[in-house]
């Protein structure tokens, strides 16, 4: 794996005890691209990081440690929004999962792995007032 | 961030997208993001910062109005 981002025994072993949770088969799609052009990033302490190979590390990583994880990794020559990786019916993450956004991705496993939703009544009774479609993005920076 | 995958998971209406800002650093600025976490509805900054999952649910819907 790449220096810096290795997962751990006890990390792994974090992230094992999560999935086992899992109340249902979560599928994941990776997609990459171009591994050319190395970005300079904050989270990666100012090192120079190909975060597509990165992410392809980690997420293998992650979904080598359940059997009801499936990853599907496609691979784009051309640029766009890469790594992107989505979790299950449309939870999607653009860029690298390191730092408290590897916690984040394991988390998101987990919720789309629930039979239940984890919201609470009332929010899930004011949702269902919506009328129309809605789009969230969170901007976060790993730390 | 897990807030909104909640709701998108609980909500066929919502999608829900994390996006790291330094690496996708001209979509950041787009949105005027200078602290994090931001939280953009429908292509609009709403806030930015820790919520509540109570407060995160109304200030979505107060967006999406």
């Amino acid at each position: 794996m790449t220096a810096g981002f290795v997962l751990g025994e006890r990390e792994q072993a974090a992230i094992r005890e999560a999935l086992a949770g899992l109340e249902r088969h979560v599928d994941v799609l990776l997609e990459l691209g171009p591994s050319s052009a190395p970005v300079t990033l904050l989270a990666a302490g100012g090192r120079e990081v190909d975060t597509n190979a990165t992410t392809r590390t980690i997420v293998e990583s992650v979904c080598g440690l359940d059997d009801s994880l499936t990853l599907e990794v496609v691979e784009h020559h051309g640029p766009g929004p890469w790594p992107r990786t989505t979790i299950g019916e449309g939870l999607v993450y653009q860029g690298m999962p390191v730092g408290y956004e590897l916690t984040t991705l394991v988390q998101a496993i987990v919720e789309a792995g629930r039979s239940e939703s984890s919201l609470s009544a009332g929010s899930l009774e004011r949702i269902e007032t919506l009328e129309r479609d809605l789009a969230i993005d969170v901007f976060v920076t790993p730390t | 961030m897990l807030l909104a995958y909640k709701l998108a998971l609980a909500s066929p209406r919502i999608t829900a997208r994390g996006i790291e800002a330094s690496e996708f650093a001209t979509e950041a600025e787009r949105h005027g993001v200078h602290s994090v976490p931001a939280i953009v509805v429908d292509d609009r900054h709403a806030w930015a910062g820790s919520v509540p999952e109570p407060l995160f649910v109304e200030r979505v819907l107060a967006a999406s109005g």
